[in-house]
């Protein structure tokens, strides 16, 4: 019940305005969520710097939280290098080079994990586009891509951790919007737990983020694990999926839910609406397409 | 030459001002249009509208005369349920391009997205790039014409129509084949082209309706009535309904048809009682004016609500499963009452309009009877998602009921078993419903209220997308709400109880801080003042009434509505038996029937101590069978079982 939008920048890799561009696409769509606005961010990684973001409440009892957050990345020996408490969140950067699926299923244990990777970034609250740049300064992100998501809740609550993007839990820097349902999720979702993996809601957007992220850990590609997803999940959905140098989108056999991309010299773009795309272009008339049903796709940036 | 720029000015106000340069003759351009939803919906005059750049979702549509330009590409919904003029896009179409026309020239020069002229009336699409997946999916008539590739399961279960394509056919869907051009069609097809300007040489191949699909193959036999009281007796085993049901099963394989609801014993409004005795009650003639009943309803969005003098309603039902001179009888009889009635399924009748006073005018999957005209003349307009009789399935009427009047009206063709369809072309999840409620606003200048028919499902969510989608109210029909036809399994076993309904609703409601914002009006069963009562005691703002008021008018609840041979001219389009039915002492009898409503309610809030009816609440009931205690969370309270069903006389 939603809106989604993604941007990858060709040209200009690491210093592009995603933030800006995401929050002009997603004001652009507001209409089909206005309950929460996420973005799922990517910067340029750098050696050993993991970025991690956790949910935490407000007051003191935030502040036992981020006590259990650090005692646990002491644990696993990662080093915090910088933290920042903002908005619903609180946002570590770390010294790490073990094991990241082991210490995000710690995490996981003691506080509510938004994001982990070295290059993503997850923000997301309540509210619209604008009203979650106002709180966390999403307009001053510069990176190289990003996807975003407006949602209308309406079988789970209106909560910040209810809100898309959601991350691959335990894979580093795989993260997902979604617009549609999974009507086989509890079957799928099965399937992946008697396989080991822990998730953190029980929202479909993660059960796809999971599934795909398991699929690119066992060394498929990206195009092949989209290609199967589209067999495997039963639905209505059109999804967009990032990892760090990728975004693909995979659309469901009925075409029941929209998706509109444009492509020029500088930058590729996919929306739910064109709306959304014209934000970008304000005025133009674009050539832009529609995937068909059953289709799939993905860009990758140029490194 | 008007120029309206949509950087500088909201879709709304720009709509506004397009059907008033409409109304004056004078042709629009419209400026920085950004692919913006909704534009141009509802104009009704033969202009000329030319959008400089892309359009969004529902652009030119619910139109009828206007001339749209679209210099760019188009969104979802292009030219919805447009009945005259004509549409030019010079790029792309999003999906359901042409969704519902009856009787437009809709023209795109690019390719045209999935599911294009789905329930498509009359009118022609012309796509002159490729279709894509189930053109004409659902389609009842006009053409189709695709110069590029058709898309996979071309004509999906088309009904009648024909659709023309130059390039390859990837597929054809079910119930759809192959058939000769002939040349006059041919010609047709050339004319049109070079109306339009769009250079073609090919050949063309047709594809209509293989007839398969049309017709249940085994009509039912002649049975003897087996009527509601019997069928729904005590017994689950064997009893004459049931038997009856194997016999006819064993002639023609198939599920069987009829009509009302479901009649096994179900908790419902008996199974709770008010906490007082009121068996006591008197004759008061003059309660009803003691006791504040009026009831307004809708005005959440800033539409002029529905204006009801006492909390009770006409369900809606259609033109097509009634005689004419039922849904006439209906319309005069809820005037007296001063209440509302509802078109239902089939349409909008002058006649109906004329004699109602408050009119709701129901939209459903199929289309059927919709247009932009009857909208702007309804006093309500309502969204059909599903309905207590038969949730998750769309409407059903027989082909003896499918008259060349009722087939004209629906735009489909005559005599064939009409199943509508279950979904909305539109409407496939509550994103989109939002985009398709904004249109319904747009195209009456946000005036009158827009509710939401709900058959009892998933109530907890589905009553949460209602209201965070913006309706202005809820009709919410349970599981014993009845049906012109459908399965009778899914009659007696799909749903949800009416009691268990309004209390999920209200659960709901209460889980978002939405009660008291968007009224809920329930149905299924309600067949008296006292289960109003009890209703709203619940939380409903207010009930309505469909097979009450029927009956009050001279039904004798044979469940062979569906047949369409009803003995009493109600569930009928035989004029030989329509004959039978007096429609102004039916009204009457209608009339009379809802004023005994009105006593009733009005007796029962007195007795119970308040001055309105809308101070009833769950404070006033408890229940009497541990399974509505469970379901309503009221105290269980057996000892009231001796005065539960009070016997309230009649005033006068």
């Amino acid at each position: 019940m939603c809106g989604i939008a993604g941007i990858l920048y060709k040209n200009d890799p690491t210093d592009s305005s995603v933030g800006k561009a995401l929050i002009s696409m997603l004001d652009g769509c507001q209409h089909r969520g206005p309950d929460s606005t996420g973005f799922a961010l990517y910067h340029s990684p750098k050696a050993d710097l993991l970025r991690l973001r956790f949910f935490v409440e407000n007051g003191a009892e935030g502040e036992k939280t981020i006590t259990r957050i650090k005692d646990k990345l002491a644990e696993f020996q990662a080093e915090v290098v910088e933290e920042e408490r903002i908005g619903s969140t609180a946002r570590f950067t770390v010294h790490f080079k073990g094991d990241l699926q082991k210490l995000a299923y710690a995490l996981e244990h003691v506080a509510k994990v938004v994001s982990i990777g070295e290059s993503l970034d997850i923000i997301k609250d309540v509210g619209s586009a604008h009203d979650v740049d106002d709180v966390y300064a999403v307009d001053d992100f510069h990176g190289t891509h990003g996807i975003g998501h407006v949602r209308l809740a309406t079988e789970s609550d209106v909560a910040p951790e209810a809100s898309h993007p959601f991350w691959a839990t335990g894979f580093a820097d795989i993260a997902i919007v979604h617009n549609g349902q999974i009507t086989n999720y509890w079957k799928m979702r099965r399937r992946l737990e008697k396989r080991g993996f822990e998730f953190n809601t029980d929202n479909d957007s993660e059960l796809i983020a999971v599934y795909l992220a398991d699929k690119l850990s066992l060394g498929e590609k990206l195009t092949d694990a989209l290609k199967t997803s589209i067999d495997d999940m039963d639905g209505t959905f059109s999804f967009l999926v990032s990892t760090k140098d990728e975004i693909g989108f995979a659309k469901d056999h009925l075409a029941a839910k929209p998706m509109v991309k444009f492509e020029n010299d500088e930058l590729i773009a996919i929306a739910s609406e064109e709306v959304s795309l014209n934000k970008l272009f304000p005025g133009e008339a674009l050539i832009t397409s529609e995937p068909p049903p059953g289709s799939y796709g993905t860009w990758q940036r140029s490194i | 030459m008007a120029t309206i720029d949509l950087a500088a000015t909201s879709v709304r106000e720009a709509n506004e001002l397009i059907r008033n340069y409409g109304a004056k003759g004078e042709d629009v351009d419209v400026i920085n249009p950004d692919a913006r939803h909704h534009i141009g919906v509802g104009l009704v005059h033969d202009i000329k509208v030319h959008v400089q750049g892309s359009a969004g979702y529902f652009c030119a549509g619910l139109t009828d005369g206007g001339r749209f330009e679209i210099d760019n590409n188009v969104g979802w919904g292009l030219a919805d349920n447009m009945l005259g003029g004509s549409v030019i896009v010079r790029g792309n179409a999003g999906a359901i391009a042409a969704v519902a026309i009856r009787g437009a020239d809709v023209i795109v020069h690019g390719n045209i997205g999935s599911r294009a002229g789905q329930v498509m009336k009359e009118g022609t699409l012309l796509a002159a790039g490729s279709a894509n997946f189930m053109a004409g999916y659902m389609m009842y008539g006009g053409r189709i014409i695709i110069l590029g590739e058709s898309g996979e399961k071309l004509g999906q279960d088309m009904t009648g129509g024909n659709i023309y394509v130059g390039g390859k056919i990837n597929s054809l869907g079910t119930d759809a084949h192959q058939i000769d051009l002939p040349g006059d069609e041919e010609t047709s097809i050339r004319e049109f082209l070079d109306r339009y300007q769009v250079p073609f040489t090919g050949s063309f191949q047709k594809v209509v309706n293989a007839g398969k699909k049309l017709r249940y193959d085994k009509i039912e036999p002649r049975v003897r009535n087996v009527p509601f009281f019997v069928a729904s007796g005590n017994s689950d085993y064997w009893n004459e309904k049931v038997q009856e049901d194997i016999h006819v099963k064993s002639v023609i394989g198939r599920y069987r048809i009829r009509g009302y609801g479901a009649t096994r014993p179900l908790p419902h409004l008996s199974d709770i009682a008010f906490k007082k005795d009121i068996s006591t009650i008197s004759a008061d003639t003059n309660v009803v004016d003691k006791i504040g009943l009026a009831t307004e309803i809708g005005g959440r969005n800033g539409g002029k609500p529905i204006s009801l003098s006492m909390p009770v309603m006409i369900a809606p039902m259609s033109y097509g499963a009634l005689s004419k001179s039922t849904k006439i009888a209906l319309a005069m009889a809820s005037k007296m009452s001063g209440i509302s009635e509802n078109t239902g399924e089939g349409g909008m009748m002058d006649k109906q309009r004329e004699v109602a006073g408050q009119l709701i005018y129901q939209c459903l999957s199929g289309r059927l009877g919709w247009n932009i005209h009857d909208m702007q003349r309804a006093d309500g307009l309502e969204i059909y998602i599903s309905q207590g009789a038969k949730p998750g399935l769309g409407g059903q009427l027989m082909a003896k009921k499918v008259t060349k009047e009722i087939a004209r009206i629906r735009g489909i063709p005559e005599g064939i078993d009409l199943r509508s369809p279950s979904r909305h072309p539109d409407v496939l999840g509550a994103d989109d419903l939002v985009i398709k409620i904004e249109e319904f606003r747009e195209a009456t200048g946000y005036r009158v209220p827009v509710s939401v028919k709900l058959g009892a499902g998933r109530i907890r969510d589905d009553i949460k997308i209602a209201w965070k989608d913006g309706f202005d109210f809820v009709e919410l029909d349970g599981l014993q709400g009845s049906t012109g036809a459908a399965g009778n399994e899914v009659l007696e076993f799909v749903g949800i109880p009416t009691l268990s309904a309004i209390q999920e609703s209200m659960d709901s409601l209460d889980e978002v801080g939405g009660r008291g914002d968007m009224p809920i009006v329930l149905m299924g069963g309600i067949k008296d003042g006292v289960d109003a009562a009890k209703a709203i005691a619940l939380g409903a703002h207010a009930v309505a009434v469909g097979t009450s008021a029927i009956i009050a008018g001279g039904c004798i609840a044979c469940l062979q509505c569906h047949v369409g041979q009803c003995v009493v001219g109600i569930a009928t389009q035989d004029p030989e038996h329509e004959k039978r039915y007096d429609t102004p002492a039916e009204a009457l009898h209608i009339h009379k029937y809802l004023e005994s409503m009105r006593w009733q309610i009005a007796a029962i809030t007195d007795a119970l101590g308040h001055k309105n009816v809308h101070e009833l609440g769950r404070d006033d009931l408890v229940a009497l069978t541990p399974e509505a205690a469970e379901i309503t969370r009221l105290p269980y309270a057996p000892e009231y079982r001796q005065s539960a069903q009070p016997r309230i006389r009649e005033a006068g």
